[in-house]
């Protein structure tokens, strides 16, 4: 494996001349506390943190972006197919598959884990050739995490703190405002030997350097190992915590939005305004939280029931997705679905508390 | 990620000109499709129907397995695209994406008796399998169809129950809940009724549903008090499919995928799944 130690300016000054070739994204501050995976333009501002970062230091705790990078394999509203009509009463239809090349960089060890499980999920069975096509497309640059984002940060209780798969580039902070770079693929390869970054024979040590300074322990942790939080939610059905923490709930499906292993849609289709012969499908998010997710035609919901609903996301998380794909926890631990909820609803809660009720058991 | 190869077209439909489209009842209309290429189904699986620019919905496969691109589906008009399916004329073209779902196996009937139980446009689905079934009769054993809907108007497929009703495997009885002051040659009451009276030989029986949530559960009593166990029960589930490839999540029950593992279940299978028939 390759390595490399370079500034972080050099690093930045690199991914802007990327970005003049193909679509680059990097999270970018978005008023005061928050933070956007967007499109690297000429006066976009750039920064990683320190390797000294104290945890609570600001402005740059870029890891959280409000939507997770993955999302930018799957947009909201992507055109699945156009479609035309002629006279006879004949169409034509034409699936839209999105080949452009992009990157995505900054994104943390979460996120690429969260990405890495919907590679598994769009290949799985009959394959998701939008999807697909996208990723395949994709170079991922990761970014290693020293400190957690913020005080909602769970990543290592689920596992996703340490992970590299699916990145084709991986940085890790290190001393003197530097990064050392590794190539994990051979795409990732193809892209530094181009970069012209120092060579770094010992990037064994960096990384053991970056272990050592990384916050211990990291984020919050349930009140039990992982494999006993994913038995306690997979075999919890008729407990009270499920009411408990839905009944302050809107079902305005935030936690959807922000999750990076959401990936539940809806398909809509439109005629074009200037031809009433022509249109197109697409698709959009969805979320399992909104009243009308389960409805039936005839209008019979089957999950009615707010306290159902959430139970569903939480056990999809952190129950049947896990036993279907056999990856460990599909929630990965970024925090964000209980940092965006109005009302403050935490899956890290929820999985506590239902640790808290089974124990209380006889 | 390591490449595959993917079907591009795996969310655009196909076009299939309809051959015949008429109404079965005010509710149903009854549509013969031929397709470009083969479908390859097998009963109680589901095709994504659609017309471009309005919409696209699961709907059960209607007819037994051919391989001649034809298939025959009965919509119900319960929304704006099913609404604008019953304005479709022979000539017209309908999307069609699948088939879709696990279906029945037709060896899994072989040497049995049959007992079908149909509530309302459940009788659509189950028609996939009673044809193939009732078109071997050496191959299966007694057949008996119970088919109940509310009125004599909404009957669906009434000359092919009554053509199955002839034949010598075959037991045919037609339920209404309410004559309605219409004509009606069948009985009157709940499908469950009739199932007290069957001869069932409880080791060789395999019972197949499909009707409303609300018929499920009196049907299951029913059966059970008559000694079947739900290893030889087969639903047929409803949901509200938006992908067919196990991705949308909408047809999600508890841990499985309804269009994926389902939608037809044995009724053992569903035990472990209690948002299944509620």
């Amino acid at each position: 494996m390759r390595g490399f130690l370079a500034t972080r300016t050099a690093v930045l000054d690199w991914l802007r001349t990327l970005a003049l070739q193909e679509d680059v994204f990097f999270p970018q501050p978005m008023g005061e506390n928050s933070f956007s995976f967007d499109k690297v333009r000429k006066h976009s501002t750039l920064a990683f943190e320190d390797f000294d970062a104290a945890p609570a230091e600001k402005p740059f705790r870029a890891s959280a972006c409000v939507q997770p990078p993955g999302k930018k394999l799957s947009p909201n509203d992507e055109q699945i197919f156009r479609f035309s009509k002629d006279e006879n009463g004949q169409y034509q239809l034409t699936p839209t598959l999105d080949a452009r090349k992009r990157t995505l960089a900054g994104v943390r060890p979460c996120d690429l884990k969260a990405i890495h499980l919907m590679d598994r999920v769009n290949r799985d069975g009959i394959p998701d050739a939008h999807y697909l096509s996208r990723r395949q497309n994709t170079t991922i640059i990761a970014h290693d995490c020293l400190q957690p984002c913020d005080e909602h940060c769970f990543c290592e209780a689920t596992g996703s703190l340490r992970w590299r798969q699916g990145a084709d580039i991986f940085l890790t902070p290190q001393p003197e405002a530097k990064l050392s770079i590794e190539a994990l693929t051979e795409r990732g390869e193809r892209l530094l030997d181009a970069a012209g970054f120092p060579p770094c024979d010992d990037i064994e040590k960096h990384r053991a350097l970056a272990e050592e300074k990384r916050a211990k322990p990291f984020g919050r942790h349930f009140d039990a190992p992982l494999q006993q939080v994913i038995d306690t939610v997979g075999s919890s059905w008729a407990s009270p915590v499920w009411d408990k923490h839905a009944e302050r709930c809107f079902a305005c499906g935030t936690c959807n939005l922000v999750c990076p292993t959401c990936y539940c849609f809806d398909l809509k289709d439109d005629f074009s305004i200037d031809d009433p012969h022509s249109g197109q499908r697409t698709r959009s998010w969805d979320g399992c939280l909104l009243e009308e997710f389960a409805v039936v035609a005839g209008g019979h919901n089957f999950r009615p029931q707010l306290a159902a609903r959430q139970r569903h996301r939480i056990k999809r998380k952190l129950a049947w997705l896990p036993a279907r794909f056999g990856d460990g926890s599909f929630c990965v631990g970024c925090g964000r679905c209980g940092h965006q909820c109005t009302v403050h609803i935490d899956i890290f809660d929820i999985a506590n508390d239902l640790l808290a009720a089974t124990e209380a058991e006889p | 990620m390591t490449p595959m190869d993917v079907d591009p077209n795996v969310l655009t439909p196909r076009m299939a000109r309809i051959l015949e489209a008429r109404d079965m009842t005010a509710q149903e209309r009854f549509f013969h499709l031929q397709l470009p290429g083969a479908l390859a189904h097998r009963p109680g699986q589901f095709v994504m129907a659609s017309i471009p620019g309005i919409g696209e919905a699961p709907i059960s496969i209607s007819c037994g397995p051919r391989h001649d691109g034809q298939l025959e589906l009965l919509v119900r008009n319960a929304g704006s695209l099913t609404r604008a399916m019953h304005r479709l004329q022979a000539g017209d073209f309908m999307g069609i994406r699948g088939p879709f779902g696990s279906g029945f196996r037709l060896a899994e009937f072989e040497g049995r008796d049959i007992i079908f139980v149909a509530g309302g446009l459940g009788l659509a689905p189950l028609r996939s399998l009673i044809e193939p079934v009732l078109a071997e009769p050496r191959r299966f054993g007694r057949i008996t169809l119970i088919s109940g809907c509310r009125t004599p108007a909404d009957e669906i497929y009434r000359e092919r129950m009554q053509a199955w009703a002839g034949l010598p495997q075959a037991r045919v009885v037609r339920l209404v809940n309410d004559t309605a002051h219409l004509p009606w040659d069948g009985e009157v009451g709940l499908v469950t009724a009739p199932i007290a009276e069957l001869e069932i030989d409880v080791d060789n029986t395999l019972a197949v549903l499909c009707g409303p949530p609300v018929m499920y559960k009196f049907v299951i009593m029913e059966l059970a008090a008559r000694g079947l166990p739900n290893t030889q029960i087969f639903i047929d589930l409803e949901r509200r499919m938006r992908c067919g490839i196990g991705k949308c999540g909408h047809c999600q029950i508890n841990h499985v995928t309804c269009c994926r593992e389902g939608p037809v279940f044995r009724f053992s299978e569903l035990e472990s799944l209690p948002e299944a028939l509620t």
